[in-house]
């Protein structure tokens, strides 16, 4: 058979896929986001049986599967950084012009790190084991943004 | 007077004017009928940020008209009843456009009862979102060369060297006999008819967002040239829809439908949009 | 074909099922996967550690967000396990089912969960399933899964007043099944006075095929457990076992337009190759009940030919004769079928766990009033997928 394929006839058509969706937070999603819009506090959910406090909060426990919806603790607006990145490349779904922080928080009476943007230092300067503090935003998005950034206590 | 859920029809229409949104009428021109079932019939006048509702003998002059029965209605009104679940049923029938009857949700506050406001529901989020990613498609040897085709006029089909039949759009390869296919001819540009999706529905257009006017028409033709399952697949004139006749094949018999013929457009870069559509061929 | 009888038998020991429902406001997806898995956890009185492996599955696209088996493991149980995330379209849940049994019949795993389950308040249908369609030529044309072709082909086959009227009567039938199954999406609580005027004048959506016809848009999950033989008769009390499953497909979307629609050789053709290799001669007299993947009326009609091998008109005659009811010779979807609820990655699964509790007799209010011992379900998908599972009450063929 003879496998050589003339590739002459061969172009490239631009496309595009463009689709709405919506996405539902759920009761558990919606009351850590209202909470923090509301009253700027970050909330999460503790297990019991696994003796750990999850932020964000969820429904069920990943590990043993108990409904935790209802342990509510009150976490504090502040953290200390876990890990960190620092984004440089540009891209129209990134939050905020580069380069800029994406850190890994671990909020104070939390056993799960929470990840978001770190401001109000330069990226160079950016160390694990920085106290963070969570500056609120202005003008609420309903999303995890209601939380501006957080930045060096 | 029946009531449901523990309101009456009356209630709904009373309380109109103290629900009423002016900014929410903003912009929308238009006149409601309402025929409720052994209830009675009224009408809405919504015009210039105002309303005015009336009851009347004869509403079938107005721009839509929502004809139910007493629980539906209420049940619409308050929220213990889909809309698209009662149009599904005919337990609501409109006349006119559903969408204009769907502005009403705009127009006016829903109905409590009373103390109802007073109750504290959980505010639930929702993130609205539309992706909208650029794509590139690759054509490869053999659809390229199909599509540029379309450039010069020229429908092209591939044939399978095992069991002949002709692909158009054209495949590498023959599923059915799982070899190369390796021969072009040249087919139609005209054929006959033989089955018409006759679209009332329109769904957005993936690649820009945009949804097509309707109806239209998507059919599948057979070229001059193809045979029995080899249909080419495009659109149909939309003015021609309900003069099309459709062609089949039953049991070995065969009933001809129309003759059509491509409409091509003037400026051709080797995609589909290089036939506009197809045309009754008279 | 290469196929080889099963290593071992497998059965399913615990099904969970959501209320199907227009949306879920009040819970994210993987709290709704949750309330099915925590069902089928509890059906089987089994623990999540228990469970060796968990597969996962929806339809790509539909809700717009990638990786679901990876942030679902909140609800799914996965953390920590082996797990797999499986796509086929439509026919997603009866694959889930296929590799599920596979799983298991292998010896890989011993008890292996299926979780199928889809938002489609989230995203956009139509849009989703069209831009599966070829970029290049059929994106431009297809109309979802949207078509009339089924309803021209029984027209033009038996006229337009015989093919209609079928049409119609399959539909109030499965609304009456849907009335009584409490989990079911849409149930109107049609009637057959409402045959004529729901024929002309419900509104159409392409051609013969308007919206009374067509499946609804729902959110939901279904869960099934499937544990080896052993570990199945220690776990269950009457565990349903898997008695063979098949998957035919054909080739992508260029061809759909063709004369011979292809999804009916598909649907003959699976039936035939997995009922000869079961040594079933007649279908209808064997099977109890069919839990069929219909996602129109007209489908429905139409295949009812296809899955029993039936020739002429005798796929008519069952419907006009209501032979399809719940307590007929050969009751189709008791549960009200996929016009009563579709969420679609959870859909084909749902007709496994149907059948199942048929089987097992607790099927509640939709339950059929005679024995059922064998029951048979299909799964459909854009590109013509096929697959049909059979379920026995007995170890015993």
């Amino acid at each position: 058979m003879d496998n050589k394929i003339d590739t002459g006839d061969s172009y490239v058509i631009e496309g595009k896929l463009a689709l709405p969706y919506t996405y539902f937070a759920g009761r558990v999603g919606s009351t850590f986001i209202t909470t923090i819009r509301d009253k700027h506090k970050i909330m999460g959910v503790k297990c019991n049986t696994c003796d750990k406090v999850f932020v964000p909060p969820r429904q069920t426990c990943e590990r043993c599967l108990e409904d935790i919806r209802e342990n509510w603790v009150e976490l504090g607006n502040t953290g200390e950084v876990v890990n960190f990145t620092v984004v440089r490349y540009e891209d129209k779904h990134l939050p905020r012009k580069v380069p800029f922080v994406l850190a890994l928080i671990h909020l104070d009476g939390a056993d799960t790190p929470m990840v978001h943007i770190l401001d109000g230092v330069d990226p160079e300067e950016v160390k694990i084991g920085m106290k963070v503090q969570a500056v609120f935003a202005e003008k609420t998005t309903h999303t995890i943004l209601d939380i501006d950034h957080f930045a060096p206590v | 007077m029946s009531e449901y859920y523990g309101i009456k029809v009356e209630d709904i229409f009373n309380s109109m004017k103290d629900r009423f949104r002016p900014e929410g009428a903003a912009g929308i021109n238009h006149s409601f009928g309402y025929e409720i079932k052994n209830t009675g019939k009224w009408k809405l006048t919504v015009a210039d940020g105002t309303m005015e509702l009336e009851t009347a003998d004869d509403v079938s002059d107005c721009d839509v008209v929502l004809n139910t029965d007493g629980e539906t209605f209420v049940g619409l009104s308050i929220g213990k009843v889909d809309a698209m679940s009662a149009l599904t049923s005919r337990k609501l029938k409109i006349q006119g456009d559903f969408n204009t009857f769907g502005l009403t949700s705009r127009i006016f506050q829903k109905y409590m009862t009373p103390g109802q406001e007073t109750r504290q529901e959980q505010e639930l989020l929702t993130l609205k979102k539309t992706i909208s990613v650029k794509q590139r498609f690759a054509t490869g040897p053999v659809f390229g060369k199909f599509l540029k085709g379309l450039k010069d006029k020229k429908i092209l089909a591939i044939k399978c060297p095992e069991c002949g039949r002709l692909q158009t759009p054209p495949r590498e390869a023959c599923a059915i006999c799982r070899v190369r296919n390796n021969e072009w001819v040249e087919v139609g540009p005209n054929g006959e008819m033989r089955m018409m999706e006759y679209c009332y529905y329109a769904s957005p257009d993936p690649l820009t967002g945009e949804t097509r006017e309707t109806p239209y028409g998507a059919i599948g033709i057979l070229l001059d040239g193809c045979k029995d399952e080899e249909v080419f697949w495009h659109l149909l004139n939309p003015e021609q829809l309900d003069r099309v006749k459709m062609g089949s094949v039953i049991n070995g018999k065969v009933t001809h439908g129309s003759r059509l013929r491509p409409v091509w457009n003037e400026n051709r870069t080797g995609s589909i949009e290089d036939i506009r559509y197809f045309e009754i061929d008279e | 074909m290469g196929y080889r009888k099963k290593n071992r038998n497998v059965g399913i020991v615990g099904i969970g099922e959501t209320k199907f429902s227009s949306h879920r406001e009040d819970v994210n997806q993987p709290e709704m996967i949750h309330e099915a898995v925590r069902q089928a956890l509890d059906d089987a009185g089994l623990k999540i550690d228990e469970i060796d492996c968990v597969v996962h599955g929806n339809m790509e696209l539909f809700e717009m967000v990638h990786q679901p088996d990876m942030w679902h493991t909140l609800g799914s149980g996965a953390f920590g396990r082996d797990s797999f995330r499986l796509t086929t379209g439509g026919t997603t849940g009866g694959t889930l089912v296929c590799a599920a049994d596979n799983l298991v019949a292998s010896g890989m795993y011993d008890v292996v969960m299926a979780v199928g389950f889809e938002k489609l308040q989230e995203g956009h249908t139509t849009g989703g399933i069209t831009n599966m369609a070829d970029p290049l030529w059929a994106r431009k044309l297809q109309s979802g899964a949207l078509t009339a072709q089924a309803a021209n082909k029984l027209i033009d086959e038996f006229g337009a007043e015989r093919a209609r009227k079928a049409a119609m009567i399959y539909r109030i039938i499965m609304d009456k099944h849907a009335g009584l199954n409490p989990n079911s999406h849409r149930a109107f609580g049609l009637d057959w006075d409402q045959m004529d005027d729901l024929i002309e004048n419900s509104p159409p959506l392409i051609g013969d095929l308007r919206l009374i016809h067509m499946c609804s848009q729902s959110d939901g999950a279904c869960v099934i457990i499937f544990a080896s033989e052993e570990k199945a008769k220690k776990i269950a009390k009457t565990p349903v076992w898997v008695r063979d499953h098949i998957t035919v497909h054909r080739e992508e979307t260029l061809d759909l337009h063709n004369n011979y629609y292809p999804n009916r050789t598909t649907h003959r053709f699976a039936a035939q190759q997995l009922y000869a290799r079961n040594g079933i001669d007649n279908p209808l007299e064997y099977f109890d009940v069919f839990e069929m993947y219909d996602p129109s009326a007209w489908w429905g009609v139409d295949w009812l030919r296809e899955f029993f091998l039936l020739e002429g008109d005798e796929h008519l005659k069952l419907v006009e004769n209501k032979e399809i009811m719940i307590d007929g010779k050969m009751p189709i979807n008791p549960s009200g079928g996929v016009i009563a609820a579709n969420p679609i990655g959870a859909t084909a699964i749902v007709r496994t766990a149907e059948a199942a509790k048929q089987v097992r007799g607790d099927a509640g209010p939709h339950q059929i009033p005679k024995p059922v011992n064998h029951a048979l379900t299909s799964s459909f998908g854009g590109t013509m997928w096929t697959v049909l599972t059979m379920l026995e009450k007995d170890l015993d063929w």
